[in-house]
């Protein structure tokens, strides 16, 4: 076997092995073995559009312009090219923009809301948008000089900015004075000593309200004081409605009576005048107690006790 | 007056230089490519002669210049990559990296180390056969020296370039996938698009073209430079030396000249 020859079959086998792999793989990148999806886009204006121009979806390049021309109604029609793997991210709702960023080359940004939705067909047409930086730009100059205009009239020597400067000036001059912000505030020293007048006026009626207060306290709550006299008022109150509960279930008692009393009517017409009098005294009781709750007890209630 | 003349004259002489090297160049290419064209060049003898220039051009060299290209790649790889990082500019980091590694820096790597290696042997080689007679030997006995000698180094060189800068390129290509996405098939998919979006028909028959060129070079012009030495032994290192002067500006110029045809 020749060593040599061998050595350089070797080589050229692996070399052109190599090669063909690469060109299978670059065959395969560029979509040979695809089918080739074309899609048309219809613009008011192919500027900087040109063949080559990329198609990103998301960021992602899927496809490039191939060629551009007028149709019959001088509109522009953009053809251009995806692999039928990219075709998919085209649905029938995918809106095509023409983007021209400042810095960099322009593209067609394709935004597909809803993936779901239904997939274009080979050969659609679609409206091409233009989102154009630079032509928004003039306008954008416009404003920012009016604004600048603005800022300049505001700053101008005796302007309203630095009459307010000034004034700010002497109202914190003021500030540094005796009466410190107080005379800032209201102007002259004079007013602010008025201010601190009053305030000492004031805290000498508050010391006098203070002894008040103390006394009130001393008639309302110390021994033998007004909360103590209502505390055994109160007391007696309930003696008092003690007395009336048992009064009451008394009348219960005799209505019971009454009740079946009623039953034989000709026989106790004395008894009947007799409980009436009795229930009459009671609830006479009854009001009477009721009232002199009230005399103790501010009820805003009628004071009355009606019979059935 | 005189000197003006004088100067005048001696451009001329350098111009007529130029025209008389540039013409024996391309009437030895004409020849050569109206040999290759005969059926009667294509034999056993010539074949075996290739094959041996092959081994000797790329076979034999093929693990230094392999390493040297692997070396060559990461480091560039590596400076590219961060710098694009810097400055904020990764998306663009293995286009850059395809397109100065593969379409530019290794044919022209390969194409100069291949010169100085192989063509400066080629052209030390043909310059001594010219003085010593040998070529005039070969062609009484009977074997054209363009047939054996000649014809087989061209194709030699072109395929060992061809081949050589095709092998560092892939290699690139892998060395630029596995620094930007490591070893994981992640990135397969985008690094495909780009390698898609880089590689057209265009730029494929162009770099190929390039590289045949290239070997073409650093072997057509040792040879021509060997045959025009004078018969005297003292001037076959005056010979490589031109020839190894044309070499380099011939592998200059077709640099420049793709790189305007690609970017002008």
């Amino acid at each position: 076997m020749n060593k040599l020859h061998f050595k350089v079959g070797l080589f050229a086998a692996a070399s052109l092995v190599l090669a063909a792999v690469f060109i299978v793989y670059l065959l395969h990148a560029r979509g040979f073995f695809e089918k080739t999806f074309h899609l048309q886009l219809a613009a008011a204006s192919a500027d900087g559009v040109a063949p080559g121009v990329p198609v990103v979806f998301s960021g992602i390049e899927i496809g490039r312009v191939t060629t551009l021309g007028l149709n019959e109604n001088g509109g522009i029609i953009i053809h251009t090219e995806f692999l039928s793997r990219n075709a998919k991210w085209l649905k029938e709702n995918s809106s095509f923009t023409l983007d021209k960023p400042i810095v960099g080359g322009a593209k067609i940004r394709v935004d597909s809301p809803d993936l779901r939705a239904p997939a274009l067909p080979d050969n659609a047409t679609m409206l091409l948008l233009t989102s154009d930086i630079s032509k928004e730009i003039p306008a954008l100059v416009e404003r920012v000089k009016a604004i600048l205009a603005n800022v300049e009239y505001l700053t101008r020597k005796d302007g309203e900015i630095n009459a307010t400067l000034a004034n700010v000036k002497t109202v914190t001059g003021r500030m540094t004075g005796e009466y410190g912000v107080l005379e800032g505030v209201l102007g002259s020293p004079e007013k602010a000593r008025a201010v601190t007048d009053s305030l000492d006026k004031t805290r000498a009626l508050i010391a006098k309200l203070d002894a008040m207060t103390a006394k009130t306290d001393q008639w309302l709550f110390a021994q033998d004081g007004m909360a103590e006299q209502t505390k055994a008022s109160l007391a007696q109150v309930r003696l008092m409605l003690n007395d009336a509960q048992s009064s009451l279930k008394k009348a219960d008692a005799v209505m019971a009576n009454a009740v079946e009393i009623s039953a034989n009517v000709k026989d106790g017409t004395q008894d009947i005048a007799k409980l009436r009098a009795e229930i009459d005294d009671a609830v006479r009781k009854a009001n009477g107690l009721i009232n002199e709750i009230n005399k103790k007890w501010p009820f805003a209630r009628e004071p009355e006790v009606k019979l059935p | 007056m005189n000197f003006l003349a004088a100067s005048i004259e001696s451009l001329g002489a350098k111009v007529v230089g130029w025209f008389t090297v540039g013409y024996g160049m391309f009437a030895f290419l004409a020849k050569a490519g109206l040999l290759l064209l005969e059926p009667a060049t294509w034999n056993r003898a010539t074949f075996d002669v290739v094959v041996k220039q092959i081994y000797f051009t790329a076979v034999q060299i093929l693990h230094v210049f392999l390493g040297y290209a692997l070396v060559i790649s990461w480091l560039i790889i590596t400076i590219i990559l961060s710098t694009a990082r810097d400055f904020g500019l990764t998306e663009f980091a293995s286009e850059m990296t395809i397109r100065v590694l593969v379409l530019e820096l290794l044919p022209f790597l390969t194409a100069l180390f291949v010169a100085l290696r192989s063509g400066s042997a080629i052209n030390t080689e043909v310059a001594l056969m010219q003085v010593n007679n040998e070529l005039d030997a070969l062609a009484h006995c009977k074997v054209p020296p363009m047939q054996f000698e000649f014809l087989p180094r061209l194709i030699g060189g072109v395929v060992s370039v061809v081949t050589l800068a095709g092998l560092a390129g892939l290699l690139a290509l892998l060395m630029g996938y596995l620094a930007i996405y490591g070893m994981n098939v992640a990135g397969f998919e985008p690094y495909t698009r780009t390698i898609a979006k880089i590689f057209d028909f265009r730029i494929m028959a162009g770099l190929i073209a390039k590289c045949a060129l290239f070997g073409l070079a650093v072997t057509l012009i040792p040879v021509t430079a060997g045959l025009e030495t004078p018969k005297k032994l003292f001037m076959v290192p005056v010979s490589v030396l031109r020839g190894m002067m044309r070499v380099f500006f011939a592998i200059v110029a077709i640099e420049v000249v793709s790189l305007a045809l690609k970017y002008i």
